[in-house]
C-alpha cells in the first residue's frame, strides 16, 4: 500500500469483502453469459460450417471455370410451385440454389446495399425486387445489363410491360409476376362482402384489421379511398393519407403493419381485413376456401416484381440461362397455377387453360379490361421525395 | 525474500499491461471503435446542425423510451417473482433433482429465440386454448384478445429473459452455508424471519446479477415487441431497426442508440446506488 494511512480491521473487512463480492458478482455473471454464448456459438459453428461449405463449393466453381453450375435465387415467399426449380435443374443441368428471403424491398436493400457499392458478391445471381426498388437498383448502377443473346425467350414479355419509366427497353430487369394489391377478407369475421377501401375503417373491425409495410400499396390505397390517384400524387395527399392511418393505428383500429405474413393472421381468424396481394389469398383458399379478394370500386394498385442480376454475380449466364427457362409460357403458367399472380409472358394464359382451366378464368390471372381499368400504379419518386415520403408513413405506422 | 519479490517486479514493469493487454485491445476493438463510428454516424446530418438526430430523438421518441423502460421493468420484476422461487427450491430443496431442473431451465436456448417467440404466437392466437380459456374464466371480455397487445409483450419478454435471472440466484443461494440458517433458528428465529434475515440479503447480490442480465437486454430488445405487439407496443429497438433498414435515417437510428445506452447506464447506476454489492454478504 502506498498511502500511509493503516485500516481499521473492521475497513479492511469491508474492503475485502466488496472485492471479493464483486468477483463474486463478476464471476456469476460471467457463468450466465457463459451459457448464452455457449448456445450461440453453437449456432454460429452450424452456419459457420455451413458457410465455409458454400465458400469451397464457390472456390470449386471458380477453379473449375464455372464448371459447377450453381444458381442462386432470392424471391420473396409464395411465389413459385414446387416442381419448378426441380424441373429446371433436369432441363438445363444446372443446379439452382431458391432462397424465399425477400420480404420486405427496404429491408432486402438494406441487406444487400452495401456489398453492392463495395463491389463485392452478395452470394445471388437472380434477386427479384418490386418497379421503384428495381429503378433504385438500376439507377445505383447495381445491376447486370441483360444479354439478350442468352436469353432468347425474352421476346415473350407481353408489350405493355416492355417498356417501363424505370427500365427504358427492359435492358436490366424482366418481370417475374406482376400483381394487385387490394382488400383481402373472411366474410365469416366481417359478416358482410365488402366492395369499398373505406369498409376497412368499418369501426365495426377494431383490431382484426392489418395494412401493409410497403408504403406505396398502403398509402396508395389509402388515397383511392379518398378520392386521390396515387399516379399523381402530391406530398399533401399523402400527408392527409397518413394522417388517416396514423389515427387509425392509435386507436387501435389497425392491428399491425405486415410483409407476406398476414396471410397466417387472416387464415388463423385473427384479422377479419386485410390489405393484401391478389395471389396471396388465392393461394390460401385451397385450405380456407372463404377468404375473399377483391380489387375496391375506387381502385386498386398494380405492381410487378422484377428480376435482376447483380452487377457482381459470377454466373451471370446462369441468371440469364435461369430467366430464359421460366419465360417459355409453359413454365411460366406452371409458375402461375400455384401463384395465382399475373404471369407477363405472351401465351402463359392459355398454357395455364390447359393445365388449370378453372384459375384461367379467374380474374385475378386474367383481369378482365374494366379491372385493369381500375388499376393504378404509384407514381416514381426521386431519392428525396422518396425519403420525405417515408418518414411521413413510417411516423404514422408507428415504427 | 521481500527484496527478491520486489525486485522481480522492478524487472518487469510492463508486465501488468502485458496481462491486461488482451482485455483492453478486446475492448478497443469491440467496443471503442464501433461506439466512435456509431457517434460519427450520430452526427453526420446532411441538412442541419449536428445534433439534429439528438434533438428528434428526444422529442419524438419519448413514448417509446419510456415504454421500453417500463416493459423491461416489468419483464425484470415478473421474473424475480418467477425465478426466484425456482431457484431457491433447486438450490435448497431439490437434492438429486437439481441437475435435471438445471438442465430444464437450459433446454430452451436449445431452440433459438426467434422460433421461441414465434410458438407464443401459435399460444397465444385469438382462437388458440389460452384466449379461450382466459374468456371462459371472463378474465378476458368477450371478443378479448392476448396476441398484439402490451400483456403478451412483456409475457414474451418475461419468458425470454427468465433462465438469466434464474441462474445467478441459484448460484448465490446455493453459496450460502447451510449452517447460517441453522444457527438462524437456532437462535429462535421462525422460517420465514430466517429466510428474510439470512437467506434473503445474502443472495441480492444474485438477484442484482440477474436484473441487470435481463433488464439490459430487455430494454433494447425488438424481437417480443414486433412478433407479440401491436404497433402500439413498439419499443425502442423496433424504432432503431426501423431506421436503419426502412427509412435510412442513419443518424437518427445512431443518435436512438446512443441515447438508449445513455439511460440504461443511468438506470443501472441508480439502482447499484441502490442495492450495490458492497456492503452485502
Amino acid at each position: 500500500m502506498s498511502h500511509g494511512k493503516d485500516h481499521s480491521p473492521e475497513e479492511l473487512e469491508r474492503i475485502l469483502r466488496g472485492a471479493l463480492n464483486r468477483r463474486q458478482f463478476l464471476g456469476r455473471t460471467a457463468m450466465a453469459a457463459g451459457g448464452l454464448a455457449l448456445s450461440s456459438s453453437f449456432l454460429s459453428a452450424c452456419t459457420g460450417k455451413e458457410a465455409a461449405k458454400a465458400g469451397a463449393d464457390s472456390t470449386a466453381a471458380a477453379a473449375a471455370g464455372g464448371g459447377a453450375k450453381e444458381v442462386r435465387i432470392s424471391n420473396w415467399p409464395l411465389y413459385i410451385d414446387k416442381a419448378t426449380v426441380a424441373d429446371f435443374e433436369k432441363a438445363t443441368g444446372i443446379k439452382a440454389t431458391y432462397t424465399e428471403d425477400i420480404n420486405d424491398n427496404n429491408e432486402f436493400f438494406a441487406k444487400i446495399s452495401e456489398p453492392l457499392k463495395r463491389g463485392q458478391s452478395i452470394d445471388r445471381d437472380i434477386i427479384v425486387l418490386t418497379d421503384w426498388m428495381a429503378g433504385r437498383m438500376i439507377q445505383l448502377g447495381y445491376c447486370a445489363p441483360l444479354d439478350d443473346s442468352k436469353f432468347p425467350n425474352k421476346v415473350n414479355l407481353l408489350d405493355n410491360v416492355k417498356d417501363v419509366s424505370f427500365d427504358p427497353g427492359r435492358k436490366f430487369s424482366v418481370p417475374w409476376l406482376s400483381g394487385m394489391t387490394g382488400v383481402g377478407y373472411n366474410p365469416k369475421r366481417t359478416g358482410r362482402e365488402l366492395t369499398s377501401i373505406n369498409d376497412i375503417f368499418d369501426p365495426k373491425f377494431k383490431g382484426k384489421v392489418t395494412f401493409l409495410t410497403e408504403m406505396r400499396d398502403s398509402l396508395g390505397l389509402v388515397m383511392l379511398g379518398m378520392g386521390k390517384d396515387p399516379t399523381t400524387c402530391t406530398l399533401d395527399d399523402a400527408k392527409a393519407a397518413a394522417a388517416k392511418i396514423k389515427k387509425a393505428r392509435e386507436s387501435g383500429h389497425i392491428r399491425k403493419f405486415t410483409g407476406n405474413d398476414y396471410a397466417a393472421d387472416l387464415a388463423a381468424g385473427n384479422i377479419a381485413v386485410a390489405i393484401a396481394w391478389s395471389g396471396d389469398i388465392q393461394g390460401l383458399a385451397a385450405d380456407n376456401p372463404d377468404l375473399r379478394w377483391i380489387a375496391p370500386k375506387e381502385g386498386a394498385m398494380l405492381f410487378s416484381d422484377n428480376m435482376m442480376i447483380p452487377k457482381t454475380s459470377d454466373r451471370q449466364d446462369l441468371g440469364l440461362a435461369w430467366m430464359n427457362y421460366v419465360y417459355d409460357p409453359a413454365h411460366s403458367a406452371q409458375i402461375v397455377a400455384a401463384a395465382p399472380y399475373l404471369s407477363d409472358v405472351k401465351g402463359a394464359g392459355e398454357e395455364l387453360a390447359k393445365i388449370a382451366p378453372d384459375l384461367a378464368k379467374s380474374e385475378l390471372v386474367n383481369p378482365p379490361a374494366e379491372l385493369r381499368a381500375r388499376l393504378h400504379v404509384f407514381r416514381g419518386l426521386d431519392e428525396k421525395e422518396d425519403q420525405e415520403f417515408n418518414r411521413i408513413f413510417q411516423d404514422a405506422i408507428g415504427a | 525474500m521481500a527484496g527478491t519479490a520486489a525486485g522481480s517486479v522492478r524487472h518487469n514493469p510492463i508486465a501488468p499491461y502485458l496481462l491486461v493487454a488482451p482485455g483492453v485491445l478486446w475492448l478497443l476493438f469491440f467496443f471503442v471503435v464501433p461506439i466512435l463510428t456509431l457517434g460519427k454516424t450520430a452526427i453526420a446530418v446532411q441538412n442541419g446542425p449536428w445534433w439534429d438526430g439528438f434533438a428528434r430523438a428526444f422529442t419524438a421518441y419519448g413514448a417509446h423510451f419510456f415504454r421500453s423502460l417500463k416493459y423491461a421493468l416489468s419483464a425484470t420484476l415478473f421474473s424475480i417473482a418467477l425465478g426466484y422461487p425456482l431457484a431457491y427450491f433447486m438450490a435448497i430443496r431439490a437434492g438429486r433433482f437439481k441437475n435435471l431442473l438445471l438442465g430444464l431451465v437450459i433446454l430452451p436456448f436449445f431452440t433459438t429465440f426467434l422460433v421461441r417467440t414465434f410458438a407464443w404466437k401459435t399460444i397465444l392466437n385469438d382462437s388458440g386454448p389460452a384466449v379461450w380459456l382466459l374468456t371462459q374464466l371472463h378474465v378476458l371480455p368477450e371478443g378479448g384478445r392476448l396476441l398484439d397487445t402490451w400483456m403478451a409483450v412483456i409475457g414474451g419478454l418475461t419468458y425470454n429473459f427468465l433462465p438469466f435471472m434464474i441462474m445467478p440466484i441459484y448460484v448465490s443461494l446455493e453459496k450460502i452455508d447451510r449452517r447460517l440458517m441453522e444457527a438462524a433458528q437456532d437462535l429462535y428465529s421462525s422460517p420465514l424471519r430466517a429466510f428474510l434475515k439470512v437467506v434473503l440479503p445474502l443472495s441480492l447480490p444474485g438477484v442484482f446479477a440477474g436484473s441487470l442480465l435481463t433488464f439490459i437486454p430487455a430494454t433494447g430488445d425488438f424481437i417480443n415487441a414486433e412478433l407479440l405487439g401491436s404497433p402500439n407496443q413498439q419499443m425502442l429497438g423496433t424504432v432503431i431497426q426501423n431506421q436503419f433498414l426502412q427509412v435510412r435515417d442513419y443518424p437518427l437510428a445512431a443518435s436512438l442508440s446512443f441515447v438508449l445506452m445513455a439511460v440504461i447506464t443511468i438506470v443501472v447506476l441508480a439502482y447499484a446506488r441502490v442495492l450495490g454489492t458492497e456492503d452485502l454478504a
